[in-house]
């Protein structure tokens, strides 16, 4: 404990010297910025701006690309909130309560949420990347493809909470998504499937073109296509701070957000965008009122919103004490880290102390920082709202169409996004909710893949979910609350049991 | 980031227009685009851009690295192959160049492009595979490891980059020299192949030296040997398949730079030059030994050869693996 707080002492001796608070902040600034922009996520910024690190020394150039990670997830509440595009992928359930409460003039409020949640979520999780990385990331280890596959089909049975509506048209529009994912590009045979001899689909449709068509393309031809303009609340000054009641309403899905996070990050996998789905699914059972979700609830957007950021940490954890990537984009800071003559892996910790607890102080330094660019920028974004639709919506749109071409350089991701835009139209004409479809955009490929991994790893015994101990815990689980889920249907009167066995899911997780 | 990429893509255009007006002038006037037809950070990118920047130094002119990705790089590949062939699009590919056409013969696609429509110009590194397994497993040589795979038909099980992948392929070439029959779990990529055998979840893994020596070196992995056709500088106490007595077993993950078929000769032995400038410069040195990526340099017939040979190599290594029927 002692010597932990003397190495902080030294990392913070690190973070704060001039040259590397500066490039903590130029990476915070640029993380905001790609997160801001819809499509180019934390990735491609890291990516693209990778080669200006050369000539750095290894701790500020760690340090810098770190900073665009995490700035990122503070950046993509902004464009979810006031025009329901998700500003990188993780952020994608926030376009739903956060744009709802800017339609009642609450934007300032949701802003200010995200932000403080997000510092919140980055500053504990900083501190349990602290203590506990190098035994928690033996335990990520341990998750293989039967593990993952569990904690994916309980992901997927989180679905059936998702929805406020109707269950049936839910989980149609979670079947749909699923489908939509089994496009490419089959990772076990290579065989192509439902490509139509269209060479850029083989990789599959992507989340980015599905979320911003299905979200914020759909959102405007619904606006542009009523008879009369919708009466926006325009944001009064000092409206732009949340009111009692919505910090109170937001302590605890930030906390809880930060939690579940953390643990889903130190899995190796698609993290962030999970833990926010699960988090949000999370709130909503959790509520008092269940039936404000959709329609402006501050706990959906605090919950996911600390989960994707928090969730950032906890992928570092793998990287840093094992040399291990939990996702691209920890893979793409590895490559960095050997670029600048870094060996990652389980010796970083006790060979370059001066790099690894530097991050780490500096991880602390860059979300204060982030905190006090963000808080400000709140009241000039919400001024955007007051740019006329006919102004406006042009914009969004450009911006759109540059953000998904931006990513792969794809015209057809272009066309794959104007259709999601087509069909979120519709589906939004006839009352059908868009979110089930990209989580199973998100989630198909995955289970899949780890399925049929499982089973080559075990020569096609199904079996082998059942003698993992791991494996078998979360499998049982989601049973439990699939039972649960159906209990409903025979009485009225489980709630409560439902509540408590998502509560325990959430530690489990 | 949009801004600079739209910026950059206004630019392209207008110099595309600029230099259609004039055509005449010296190789190179206008700036050259090097496709990677893999995201950004995978290691054709990591090699791209150190050269990229070389060459740039070298040509004193712009070459800037575009990601072109999508069906495991095939749409990149091919938007190279039908580019105009005056050396101002040039690709930087891997091996799976030579495997993605056999695959797509193997299901009866049609190909999306065939290795004869690039005109290679250089090889800039070139790293044999290596076998590693778990500290804890029993197998101490490549010996006893290869010996209880005959004795256990498809119960050693092995992770790799992905189906017809780089990794993938090393082991089959592995498997059919030495008449092994191993079971195979593809993951998504190296890395999470890495991650699988750090967890245990599969027992061996055939990889590129660089990424696993950090965990070789920290007693996690063991290495039993290499694809190589020497000793690597990195191991030298790790025998290579060859001096195992398996003459065949050879495998390397490569980088090359390629330009389109009908490229002018002129061009191409400026490009050529260039390369063997900019693999010389210290700054490209340098990034590269960061990466544990040894630079192998060849050029005009001698990595033609080398192309071919390893072509030859993939494409048996396809055909033998077939078809992948699921049960």
């Amino acid at each position: 404990m002692v010597e932990t707080f003397q190495n902080l002492y030294l990392g913070f001796t690190v973070a704060l010297s001039p040259p590397i608070l500066f490039y903590a902040f130029v990476g915070c600034v640029v993380g905001t910025l790609v997160g801001v922009l819809p499509g180019v996520g934390p990735l491609a910024g890291i990516s693209l701006l990778l080669p200006a690190t050369f000539g750095l020394d290894a701790t500020r150039a760690i340090v810098m690309l770190a900073g665009i990670y995490y700035g990122a997830m503070y950046g993509g509440s902004t464009t979810s909130i006031l025009m329901r595009i998700p500003g990188e992928a993780a952020s994608v359930m926030t376009c739903i309560d956060g744009y709802a409460m800017a339609r009642k003039g609450r934007a300032g409020a949701a802003l200010a949420i995200a932000a403080v949640g997000s510092y919140i979520a980055g500053t504990v999780s900083v501190v349990g990347l602290m203590f506990l990385a190098p035994p928690l990331a033996a335990f990520a280890l341990k998750f293989g493809p039967p593990e993952y596959f569990a904690l994916l089909l309980l992901g997927l049975l989180v679905l059936a909470y998702m929805s406020g509506g109707s269950m049936l048209k839910s989980l149609a529009m979670s079947a749909l998504g699923l489908l939509l994912g089994m496009i490419g590009i089959d990772q076990m045979t290579g065989y192509f499937r439902f490509a139509y001899g269209l060479g850029e689909l083989g990789d599959g449709i992507g989340v980015v073109p599905v979320a911003v068509g299905l979200f914020g393309l759909a959102e405007i031809l619904a606006t542009a296509g009523q008879a009369t303009h919708p009466i926006v609340v325009k944001p009064r000054l000092r409206e732009l701070l949340p009111s009692r009641q919505e910090w109170r309403e937001s302590a605890m899905p930030i906390g809880r957000g930060t939690v579940l996070g953390f643990l889903i990050g130190i899995v190796p996998g698609s993290a962030h965008i999970i833990s926010s789905f699960v988090s949000y699914a999370i709130e909503r059972r959790l509520s008092r009122h269940p039936e404000e979700f959709g329609h402006g609830a501050v706990a959906g957007v605090a919950g996911p919103e600390s989960a994707n950021n928090s969730a950032t940490s906890g992928a570092f954890v793998p990287m840093l004490a094992l040399g291990v990537p939990s996702g691209p984009i920890p893979a793409v800071m590895l490559a960095a880290m050997m670029v600048h003559g870094v060996s990652p892996g389980p010796m970083l910790i006790t060979q370059q102390p001066q790099l690894f607890w530097g991050f780490i102080a500096s991880m602390y330094v860059g979300n204060v920082v982030l905190l006090i660019l963000n808080l400000p920028l709140v009241g000039l974004f919400v001024n955007l709202l007051r740019i006329p639709y006919p102004v406006l919506y042009p914009i969004i749109i450009v911006f759109c169409v540059l953000g998904v071409y931006a990513v792969n350089g794809s015209v057809v991701d272009v066309w794959i996004m104007v259709a999601m835009g087509l069909l979120g139209y519709v589906l939004r004409k006839v009352g059908f909710e868009t979110a089930p479809i990209v989580l199973g955009v998100v989630l198909a490929p995955l289970i899949e893949m780890s399925l049929r991994q499982s089973l080559a790893m075990s020569d096609g015994q199904y079996s082998i979910f059942a003698s993992r101990p791991i494996a078998a815990t979360l499998l049982g689980v989601g049973l439990v609350l699939l039972i649960l889920s159906l209990r409903p249907l025979v009485s009225r009167t489980a709630d409560w049991r439902a509540r408590l066995a998502l509560a325990a899911k959430g530690e489990e997780s | 980031m949009t801004c600079r990429r739209s910026l950059i893509a206004v630019l392209c255009l207008v110099f595309g227009v600029a230099a259609r007006v004039c055509a005449d002038e010296p190789y190179p006037s206008r700036p050259i685009t090097m496709v990677v037809p893999f995201p950004p950070g995978g290691v054709a990118d990591q090699t791209a851009r150190p050269v990229a920047a070389a060459m740039e130094k070298a040509l004193k002119n712009p070459v800037g690295v575009v990601n072109k990705t999508g069906a495991a790089g095939a749409v990149g590949m091919q938007s190279v192959a039908t580019a105009k062939p005056d050396g101002y699009t040039l690709l930087l590919a891997l091996s799976s160049i030579s495997i993605i056409p056999e695959a797509d013969k193997l299901f009866g696609r049609q190909p999306a492009f065939t290795v004869d429509q690039f005109a290679p110009v250089a090889l800039i590194s070139a790293d044999p595979t290596i076998l590693v397994v778990r500290a804890e497993s029993p197998w101490k040589t490549a010996k006893e490891f290869m010996e209880d795979a005959r004795k256990r038909p498809g119960q050693i099980s092995y992770s790799s980059s992905g189906v017809y992948g780089t990794l993938h392929m090393a082991m089959e070439v592995l498997s059919h020299a030495a008449n092994l029959k191993l079971r195979h779990v593809p993951f998504a990529g190296g890395g999470p192949a890495l991650t699988a055998i750090l967890g245990g979840h599969v027992d061996a893994l055939a990889s590129g030296p660089s990424v696993v020596l950090p965990h070789i070196k920290a007693g996690k992995l063991r290495v039993l040997a290499g694809w190589g056709d020497k000793r690597l500088a990195a191991l030298p106490e790790v025998p290579t398949f060859k001096e195992l007595g398996y003459p065949d077993v050879e495998f390397y993950i490569w980088a090359g730079l390629f330009a389109p078929r009908g490229t002018p000769e002129p061009v191409l032995q400026k490009l050529r030059e260039t390369v063997r400038v900019a693999v010389h410069d210290p700054e490209f040195k340098s990034a590269m030994a960061k990466l544990e990526t040894p630079v192998t340099f060849k050029q005009g017939e001698e990595f033609k050869q080398f192309f071919e040979a390893d072509a030859h190599r993939l494409a048996e290594g396809v055909k033998k693996v077939g078809r992948i029927e699921t049960k």
